[in-house]
């Protein structure tokens, strides 16, 4: 749905896999057996490994990065819920909704509603996204 | 430090600062980082060594994992939710440090939800360059993973 004065972003699919996972472990430091040790995470509730969550919070910032550049690195801002994990052999689909634009202390702020879902179109993220255009300039 | 010296973050009570703790992004980190994302956004510059800024989110979450090595994790405890706010870029290289605390604490059928508020600023500057609040639910008293 489109709201008048607010940029559409465009949405942005990413494979999970184990090695995806392995190589995220590495560059964040976090080797959290749930995520890396697939004999431990059988035997657990999840039945088997799962992404880390900034992992897939990722993918939701990149495509708010494609979308706005530098805009968001100085003026971005997420809130949202881990609601399910992600699992190596998911599709993630990362999708931002316009919600409204407002002025906010002389600054032009873009809303939107984000999710990250999987194939299923499970929502395995949701929140929202705000960016304050202009202040990188 | 062991992990046995480190107290439990289940057991920290509202209010409980975490002592700052540092790091730095260099231009093999922040490279590890995108490819491990497969992050192929141009929004972050072009340094001499490849991009000019670190992604943000990255910044949130090395920042995140250098405070969550200061406690013990019980074993299975979830990261339930995410707040970060990016106030401006990060230089790839830059020294950063952290500050954190406990925000929040409540129980919940058992149990423990912490929110762990932090905020990153670059060595020398007197504003953050992102701050963020993250929500882990844990269960009380498990054993660390």
């Amino acid at each position: 749905m489109s709201v008048e004065g607010v940029p559409e972003v465009p949405p942005l699919s990413r494979q999970v896999t184990q090695e995806g996972i392995r190589r995220y472990a590495e560059a964040s430091g976090d080797f959290n057996s749930i995520h890396v040790d697939e004999e431990y995470a059988r035997a657990t509730p999840f039945g088997g490994t799962i992404a880390h969550g900034m992992l897939v919070l990722a993918h939701l910032s990149e495509m708010m990065a494609a979308a706005f550049g530098l805009d968001w690195l100085a003026g971005g801002r997420l809130k949202v819920r881990f609601r399910a994990p992600a699992r190596p052999g998911d599709t993630l689909t990362a999708r931002a909704e316009p919600r409204r634009a407002r002025q906010v202390d002389g600054e032009r702020v873009f809303e939107y509603g984000i999710e990250c879902s999987n194939q299923r179109g499970e929502a395995l993220i949701s929140g929202t996204a705000e960016v304050v255009v202009g202040r990188s300039r | 430090m062991t992990s046995a010296n480190l107290p439990n973050l289940a057991d920290l009570p509202r209010g409980r600062e975490l002592p700052e703790a540092r790091f730095r992004l260099g231009a093999d980190d922040v490279r590890r980082y995108l490819e491990a994302v497969e992050d192929c956004s141009d929004a972050y510059g072009q340094g001499p060594e490849g991009p000019a800024w670190v992604p943000p989110l990255a910044v949130a979450a090395l920042a995140l994992r250098t405070i969550l090595e200061q406690v013990e994790l019980p074993a299975g405890a979830l990261h339930a939710g995410q707040e970060v706010e990016f106030r401006h870029p990060v230089p790839v290289g830059a020294s950063l440090r952290t500050r954190a605390r406990v925000a929040q604490r409540s129980e919940m059928r058992g149990a423990v939800v912490s929110v762990i508020e932090f905020e990153v600023r670059e060595d020398g500057s007197a504003t953050p360059a992102v701050v963020g609040r993250a929500t882990v639910i844990a269960s009380h008293g498990e054993a660390p993973s």
